[in-house]
């Protein structure tokens, strides 16, 4: 399948590329970012909103570091697999890395490019013949959605692994743009619009995952739903940290994934000092249930998917108790 | 919507603002005029004539198209080959150049224990399972499917090519202390 036709950008330092960014808003171009290209290119061959200049990140020095309290949004997803100081310290998360598509895309794909995943939806990730076929819908060439019929926002599926954990450690996220650097906590980032998505503006790259040395407190886990074991989308992923006191819980983070168009926190669903124990794990069970909504555009009926969501959350609980 | 769905998604590559591009694969230097948005696989493909490197699903999910950048196994159906120019490419036709020409330890175990049946996912599978030895010299069979993983094969059911792997990681282990060059 050929790429459509678009002007390659190659930036090597942090400075270049807000040149570029700047000169390009400037004569009015539409742009994307390209880091490992595992989400992007597939779009592009499908005519999913390609833009016809394209800046690719693969030569800005400086971003692939990797350390407990900061990550490279450059920083390759099979590096955190591999990664022993982050694997001690947490364990969820590099489990949730080693669950990120297969061991060839991980290869490719960027931490980054995981946070920053478009979002899927059955009538979105398909050819153009398909999509034209069926008629095309909010998300790309189309004026209304055909998930939830109504023509403001988008309810495709937000499906990236990491993203949960980065807002059970209440990690910030570092953006550089034309206009400077600021930090948005994780819990902050993502939007309720599977076409807006978060608050990062299109001229702003995702630099840095900041994390908070008090997170090293919790013990992380991550569990995830997908068709098969190996290269799908989470349909609907767990993370959880936890932290318990003499029998109690003294901090419980719960976030999903694969449920509705944006990762979603829901802290401790008013569990904070209940004793641990089976009792405590089937009323988180039952809280989040209460919560969670799924909608029917991925894999499995939404009913099975949230279902999935309470079994997740007690083995979770138990687990980490 | 800033589309550019004028470019057709199959047919020949679009030929307007043509570079050079300069790859280095299997230890020699290519050179060919490209469109910034090639890919990785249809330059080595059609430029290089390295037609060892299939196409697949071109989404990569099926591995068929694997090659080592910097000795990592990833699809190149999914890599700019503009990204590729300070890298180290290896296709198929590079493992017999390791050997002087003779077959890869890895293609004679896949000879012997049956590993290919149409052979069209063979490729992928030899150089993800080449990153994968060069890792880890003795992986348990669970590692070697878990490393696999990315690969789909329709003809075999998988286990020939599992015995493929482990033979292949016996024989090199055996080679390099026997001290076979």
């Amino acid at each position: 399948m050929r790429l459509p036709e678009f002007q390659l950008h190659h930036p090597t330092n942090l400075e270049d590329l807000k040149d570029l960014t700047r000169k390009l808003q400037a004569s009015g171009d539409c742009f994307d970012f390209i880091a490992g290209g595992t989400d992007v290119l597939p779009n592009y061959k499908n005519r999913l909103n390609p833009k016809t200049q394209v800046i690719s990140l693969s030569k800005v020095q400086g971003l692939d570091r990797i350390s407990p309290t900061c990550l490279g949004a450059m920083a390759r997803v099979r590096d955190l697999v591999d990664h022993e100081d982050l694997a001690r310290v947490f364990p969820g998360l590099v489990e949730a890395a080693s669950l990120v598509a297969s061991p060839i895309l991980r290869n490719l794909a960027t931490v980054g490019g995981n946070l920053l995943l478009d979002t899927r939806c059955y009538y979105f990730n398909q050819s153009e013949f398909w999509r034209a076929s069926k008629g095309y819908c909010l998300k790309a060439d189309g004026d209304a959605c055909l998930v939830v019929p109504q023509k403001e926002i988008c309810y495709a599926t937000y499906s990236g692994d990491l993203a949960p954990l980065f807002l059970v450690l209440d990690a910030e996220f570092e953006l550089h743009g034309p206009k400077g650097i600021r930090k948005v906590p994780a819990r902050e980032f993502y939007q309720f619009d599977g076409i807006r998505r978060f608050v990062k503006n299109p001229d702003e790259i995702l630099a840095f995952i900041h994390i908070p040395e008090s997170a090293q407190n919790l013990r992380t886990g991550y569990r995830k739903l997908r068709a098969r074991d190996t290269i799908e989308y989470p349909v609907m992923g767990v993370a959880m940290g936890l932290m318990t006191k003499k029998g109690k819980i003294e901090q419980l983070e719960i976030a999903l994934t694969g449920s509705e168009a944006v990762p979603l926190w829901y802290g401790d669903l008013g569990f904070g000092g209940e004793p641990v124990g089976e009792d405590t794990a089937e009323g988180i069970q039952k809280a989040l249930l209460e919560r969670v909504k799924t909608y029917k555009n991925v894999p499995f009926p939404p009913g099975y998917r949230r279902s999935m969501a309470g079994e997740f959350v007690k083995e979770l609980f138990l687990k980490l108790a | 919507m800033n589309g550019t769905k004028s470019s057709a998604v199959h047919g020949p590559q679009a030929t307007s603002g043509l570079r050079i591009l300069t790859l280095r694969v299997n230890g020699s230097v290519y050179r060919c005029a490209a469109a910034p948005q090639a890919l990785l696989l249809d330059i080595l493909r059609e430029e290089f004539r390295l037609v060892g490197t299939k196409r697949g699903c071109d989404m990569g999910t099926c591995g068929c198209c694997n090659v080592l950048i910097d000795g990592k196994a990833v699809p190149s159906c999914l890599v700019l080959a503009f990204d590729c120019e300070d890298k180290e490419i290896q296709t198929v036709e590079g493992l017999s150049l390791e050997e002087d020409g003779h077959l890869h330890p890895l293609q004679e175990a896949w000879a012997h224990s049956g590993g290919s049946q149409c052979g069209f996912c063979t490729p992928g599978f030899l150089m993800t399972s080449k990153e994968l030895l060069a890792c880890n010299p003795n992986p348990s069979r669970e590692e070697i499917e878990r490393a696999l993983s990315g690969n789909v094969c329709r003809c075999t059911g998988y286990q020939k090519i599992v015995d493929a792997v482990s033979l292949a990681a016996k024989n090199m282990r055996e080679w390099k202390e026997g001290g076979k060059q």
